[in-house]
């Protein structure tokens, strides 16, 4: 362990390291940084509980007691509860695909799974009404058979995988190619099958890569707006999601249930933060000690 | 009884990386496939263990005369050790070592202290013992190979597979181990097939060794056949440093220059070109030319660092250069120095006709 103690000397010396740049510089930089996130994240996030707190803790709690409040977090949990897992599923299907196997056309899968983070969630959504709206393409059909798709949960559902498909994909691919084969070609010659190999090896070996991709998939799964504003319809109580719902209550001047229910969304932002710095610390824990 | 592959071929693309390839393993026998990379001993490697397929054709896989050339990897019993070991991360060395053992169909499966005694002796076998506990990243290169094998052997595999064991290894850690594996394999005698790059590593531990070239098996022999009768010019080169002098073959004997020599083999017509290969240690230096068999040389350098002395030489007549080792007791009798001029005498010659390429 030579180089902390040499590095410690020349600071004695007073000799100048290459990396190290004059304090000021330092200081200039680190200043900036700071107050550039303090102006863009730290007060509107205060700003968003002031808000929501300004007539005191009755009005706010009242907030979440109003049906269609109810409702609308009744929705985002429900459709996250489905495109997460969906989403999870396809991703590690898609990662699997991707860095393990050589087939024809893998470059272009890889295109089409970024393509969601390529398009506007706007544009997301209106494919789904050119899709399914009453003058799109599988419309009459839809119609003829009593199924309603757009304005409607299964709308809302759809739109949300799409946009959120890339999280999971995203995090696995770089992570599997990395680790290779190795381990589970290993784990085939010492006897074991296929299910055996996914859910004893490969699996514990992306866990956390899985892990962050899911938790940063649920975050946006419940913050999106763009698309499902589009394919929503906005009726109250029926097809409002959370974020759209904060819309129509800020339209209104409803400021304090407005922000009410925007604190829950920056509380999950929150404990996303949280979890997501919780797993790189355990990541690296466990990395640091193979390195 | 023995592992043996027959008419193996493989491509990939328009890349032919094994070309008929037939190989048999004597059961309990340590067999080293030697060779440059690309040369297809890995493929080999992974064909025999299943995770890899022959082109069709007449292919064929067998262990002890069972035809497992279209099973599964994971049914086959070949145990595997890879490069950089592919261990389990998340697993102790004990869970590793039991892994082949657990994934077994539950009527197959040991009891649970029947698979800690079997792993215990595993790992007092590869001499870990103490570390079953520990995770493989707390572990030394050396030590995770051998959690590997013992990993491998755990499963009582048919043949022992080795790609490169040693290869990710410092010098030191690399010659300590593959002593250990050959007393291991004398204990042991699993039948095993290992694959290196590394010439000194193959003569050293295998009881017979395969050399490949561009997909095909150059010559295979014990470790001093394969030295003492190198099959082609390429072997010669392979096995390490080797001088080449141009000449002609006449009435049996090679011509060098002015000078003429007894060749020990020689393969095509005579009176044609011809290519003589010398070993640096069977070329003698003198001050006196020796009648009609020696050559004249000057000294370039003379390098005495190491347990034999190396010395560069340059020729009279073409001024081609070649290499010469001396004991450090000759060496001291005859006192080279850079610069002077000397006379060589070859022994050993192998002569090879020239259109033999390399």
């Amino acid at each position: 362990m030579a180089g902390p103690a040499i590095s410690r000397l020349t600071h004695r010396s007073h000799a100048r390291h290459a990396t190290h740049d004059p304090a000021w510089v330092q200081w200039t930089l680190t200043t900036v940084a700071l107050l550039f996130l303090a102006l863009f994240l730290f007060v509107p996030l205060a700003a968003v509980f002031t808000e929501a707190f300004r007539r005191g803790v009755e009005p706010y709690f009242a907030a979440f007691r109003n049906p269609d409040a109810i409702s609308a977090i009744q929705l985002t949990l429900t459709t996250a509860a489905i495109a997460v897992p969906l989403n999870l599923v396809f991703g590690v299907a898609a990662a699997w695909a991707i860095a393990k196997f050589n087939f024809p056309g893998k470059s272009l899968l890889i295109t089409l799974i970024d393509l969601p983070f390529a398009v506007s969630p706007v544009i997301s959504g209106l494919i789904y009404v050119l899709m399914f709206g009453a003058q799109g393409w599988l419309g009459p059909w839809l119609a003829d058979h009593d199924i309603k798709i757009l304005f409607a949960v299964p709308g809302i559902v759809l739109a949300t995988i799409f946009v959120t498909f890339p999280f999971v994909a995203r995090e696995l691919i770089p992570l599997m190619q990395a680790q290779g084969n190795d381990d589970e070609y290993a784990a085939i010659t010492l006897g074991a099958n296929a299910w055996q190999t996914f859910w004893r090896v490969t699996l514990p070996n992306i866990k956390w890569g899985l892990f962050y991709g899911v938790i940063l998939c649920n975050a946006r799964a419940m913050g999106e707006f763009g698309a499902v504003s589009v394919v929503s319809g906005h009726i109250r109580g029926l097809t409002n999601t959370m974020p759209l719902h904060i819309e129509i209550l800020y339209n209104e001047y409803n400021f304090v249930a407005a922000f009410a229910v925007a604190s829950l969304l920056a509380l999950l932002a929150l404990v996303t933060l949280a979890l997501k710095t919780w797993i790189e610390w355990k990541h690296a824990a466990t990395h640091g000690a193979e390195a | 009884m023995s592992v043996e592959v027959r008419n193996i071929t493989k491509r990939f693309g328009s890349f032919v990386a094994l070309d008929n390839v037939s190989l048999r393993i004597n059961s309990g026998e340590l067999v080293a496939l030697l060779g440059p990379s690309g040369s297809g001993k890995t493929t080999l490697l992974r064909i025999i263990a299943g995770l890899e397929f022959p082109d069709p054709g007449s292919a064929q896989v067998l262990f002890y005369d069972d035809d497992v050339t279209h099973l599964p990897a994971s049914q086959r019993k070949a145990g595997f050790a890879f490069q950089h070991y592919a261990l389990f991360r998340h697993m102790t060395v004990f869970e590793n070592v039991a892994f082949g053992l657990r994934v077994r169909p539950r009527d197959k499966r040991p009891a649970e202290t029947e698979i800690r005694n079997r792993v215990e002796k595993l790992l007092r076998l590869v001499q870990l013992e103490p570390l079953g506990r520990r995770f493989p990243s707390q572990l030394s290169g050396g030590q995770r190979q051998r959690v590997a094998l013992a990993r491998a052997l755990a499963v009582e595999p048919k043949v022992l597979l080795l790609d490169e064991p040693f290869g990710a290894l410092d010098a030191q850690v690399r010659k300590e181990l593959r002593r250990w594996l050959r007393r291991l394999h004398d204990e042991i005698h699993v039948t095993t097939l290992f694959v290196t790059h590394d010439q000194e590593e193959a003569l050293e531990v295998a009881d017979r060794v395969a050399i490949m070239r561009e997909g095909r098996i150059e010559q295979i022999g014990t470790p001093e056949e394969i030295y003492e009768h190198p099959a082609s010019p390429f072997i010669l080169n392979f096995l390490g440093n080797v001088n080449l002098f141009q000449g002609r073959i006449h009435e049996g004997r090679v011509v060098i220059g002015g000078a003429e020599f007894q060749a020990t083999n020689h393969v095509g017509a005579p009176n044609s070109g011809a290519v003589a290969y010398v070993r640096p240690h069977d070329i003698r230096l003198t001050r006196e030319q020796t009648g009609q068999s020696s050559l004249a040389a000057r000294i370039l350098r003379v390098n005495a660092a190491g347990p034999v002395v190396q010395v560069e030489l340059e020729r009279l007549d073409d001024r081609s250069q070649f290499g010469v080792q001396l004991s450090r007791e000759f060496s001291r009798q005859l006192n080279p120095q850079a610069g002077e001029q000397v006379f060589v005498e070859l022994q050993n010659l192998r002569v090879f006709a020239d259109d033999y390429s390399i």
